[in-house]
């Protein structure tokens, strides 16, 4: 009982992770139909850019980061920076790279993300070296930041995490809901012709979708640095388990990327302990219930189920 | 065939005579590593560009064959025999791996085989008494010409012709495959199945066998590379294989044979770039930028640029009907 509790609190860190990318992937899936295979390297470099206006050396740019007031900044401020710089990426991509592209056909879409997704990994590589980076976590960390319940610990960080995940969905939720962008957004999830006949404003609308989407992945790449170490491969593994989430919860659905998260997270610490699974196969579970998921019923648990005149 | 075509054939078989010429051993070494990566460009030019569903997973497939190559000849089988062996098993696996490609489409099966190209490596590590687990293990060959032609010294120049003599019968049944039913069907397939079904398609048929075929290609790439350097490891076959093999295909042309061949130039010409200007020390960056910026400029890819310009005249493929 006590394990299985353990083992489900060390989930639903992971869990809390993969929901934010999740939910970053689903916004832009459900606004514009496309899976962004770029999400996690997006996320990534935010985080390296967090990592830079927290440390005051040893970090490359922190020289240029130098002239900003008071840095090295405090975690917190760090992280909120490379939520901006997220947003702004995100913003740019779709401004001056996904835009011009529209009306080509989804192939080359795809293929401009995955261009992406190579050029930015290559590029941190490149700008920050291959060694993994100790990012430090924004709550309490310290061996004895727990909160025991029923003899498992639950850690202050995961806490925290959740925190965070929730503050994320109810802004998000707030802003679709109360403001005239938001508004727009979903008209454009919903019906983008339609949208646009009424006047809707589809460019500038999408492109602050994609930026707030970068935003969250920013913030979640952020929040696993207080777990595991920041190196160029990391986010490419968040990603297929983000990616994983999203659809076993259902591609357009926000709900179903937080439950997929959590299944995703839960699945990842109890199977191998359970069933005896590797650790080092953590990736099995999850990508075999994502094929299954995909196969057996392609909207998820909680996405639209697509009809299709033929 | 075309006077372009011609030209292009003619082009080809001049560098292919040159290479061994003018490159040092160790450059023709890793220049025949590169050549057989055609045969897995080709492999997901096959899947994605002729029967439209997205692999991003080939490198599996690769890395699969090498493996297979190398357990082959540990039981003593001889060369030929083992890469026919492996190239077989592999268009098995790629049978089975590609089953989720007969319900799922698009950006879906993206995503499935972009997570078998992620989970490959562990794998591999796992099962460490056929792969060498995480240290990798050695190839138990010697890739070296028969004794009675006396050329020992020129074991590389060898290598280059066998490779280079699989590469292109793999390429001449590729050609015969994509003119024959089979390649209409799949190009059918592609483009409507409801439509190629209506027309009596086997959509099973044609979408798993298309899978295979193109997996068998991926997998006698790798053995060929299990055999060129006798050593193989998982740290070979990560995702960013699976993704370089994707941006290749993408990059010299889908839904053309030529585009495997421009394809694998960009393979070899990048790194030679980036090494004589020594700007970057990774060619991610440029392989990902060639990516971003030739889907703006031309999305039929590097193949495209060079035929596009101006169609043949007796290719009856008029692009200005209009006028």
């Amino acid at each position: 009982m006590e394990l299985l509790l353990q083992r489900c609190f060390d989930g639903m860190f992971n869990g809390a992770i993969y929901a934010s990318l999740a939910i970053a992937v689903v916004m832009i899936f459900r606004s514009t139909g496309l899976l962004n295979f770029a999400q996690g390297e997006m996320a990534m470099m935010s985080g390296y850019v967090a990592l830079v206006l927290l440390s005051s050396g040893g970090v490359a740019g922190t020289g240029i980061a130098g002239w900003l007031p008071g840095h090295p900044w405090p975690v917190t401020i760090a992280i909120i920076g490379a939520v901006i710089f997220g947003f702004v990426l995100g913003a740019a991509v779709e401004r001056f790279v996904m835009r011009p592209l529209e009306g080509r056909s989804a192939l080359s879409q795809v293929n401009v993300t995955i261009g992406l997704l190579i050029l930015l990994n290559g590029l941190t590589l490149q700008i920050w070296g291959s060694n993994g980076r100790f990012f430090p976590s924004p709550f309490p960390a310290d061996i004895d930041d727990f909160i025991s319940i029923g003899g498992a610990r639950l850690r202050l960080t995961t806490l925290g995490v959740w925190g965070v995940l929730i503050v994320v969905i109810a802004v998000l939720g707030a802003l679709l809901r109360y403001t005239r962008t938001g508004l727009a957004f979903r008209a454009i999830s919903s019906n983008r012709e339609a949208a646009s006949l009424v006047g809707v404003p589809i460019g500038r609308t999408l492109t602050i979708g994609w930026g707030i989407a970068a935003g969250i992945g920013a913030l979640a790449a952020s929040l696993v640095g207080g777990a595991i170490i920041l190196e160029p491969l990391t986010m490419m593994k968040m990603l297929i388990y983000a990616l994983a989430a999203a659809t076993i919860g259902g591609l357009d659905s926000p709900k179903g990327a937080i439950v997929g998260g959590l299944i995703v997270g839960l699945a990842q610490s109890l199977v191998p302990g359970y069933l005896g699974v590797p650790t080092e196969l953590s990736i099995l579970p999850p990508l075999i219930a994502m094929i299954l998921v995909l196969v057996v019923r392609p909207h998820g648990l909680f996405g639209t189920r697509p009809i299709a005149r033929v | 065939m075309s006077r372009r075509t011609k030209l292009g054939f003619a082009v080809l078989a001049l560098v292919a005579i040159a290479l061994p010429l003018i490159s040092d051993d160790l450059t023709l070494r890793r220049q025949t590593q590169l050549i057989v990566l055609v045969l897995a460009v080709l492999g997901v030019n096959l899947i994605t560009g002729y029967t439209g569903l997205i692999s991003l997973g080939h490198g599996v497939f690769v890395g699969t064959g090498a493996f297979a190559m190398a357990n082959f000849i540990d039981w003593g089988l001889p060369a030929w025999a083992a890469l026919i062996a492996s190239t077989v098993f592999v268009g098995l696996v790629g049978v089975i791996l590609g089953l989720p490609g007969l319900r799922v489409r698009g950006l879906h099966l993206a995503l499935i085989t972009f997570g078998l190209a992620l989970a490959f490596p562990p794998l591999v590590r796992r099962l460490g008494k056929l792969t060498g687990g995480t240290t990798g293990r050695d190839v138990d060959i010697e890739f070296m010409p028969p004794a009675f032609l006396g050329i020992d010294e020129h074991a590389q120049i060898w290598r280059y012709v066998v490779c280079l003599a699989v590469v292109s019968i793999w390429f001449v049944l590729a050609w015969s495959l994509v003119n024959s039913r089979m390649g209409r069907a799949l190009r059918g397939v592609r483009d409507n199945e409801l439509a190629s079904a209506a027309f009596g398609i086997n959509l099973t048929m044609a979408k798993t066998g298309a899978f295979g075929i193109s997996a068998a290609m991926a997998g006698t790439a790798g053995a060929l590379q299990a055999i060129l350097f006798p050593f193989v490891s998982h740290a070979q076959f990560d995702a960013f294989l699976s993704l370089r093999l994707y941006a290749a295909a993408v990059l010299g042309g889908l839904g053309t044979l030529a585009g495997a061949i421009f394809g694998v130039i960009a393979l070899i010409t990048v790194p030679t770039v980036n090494d004589a200007l020594g700007l970057l020390d990774n060619e991610a960056v440029v392989f990902g930028l060639g990516l971003v910026v030739m889907t703006f400029v031309a999305p039929d890819g590097l193949a495209g640029l060079f035929s596009g310009a101006g169609q043949d005249p007796d290719s009856g493929d008029s692009t200005n009907t209009t006028d």
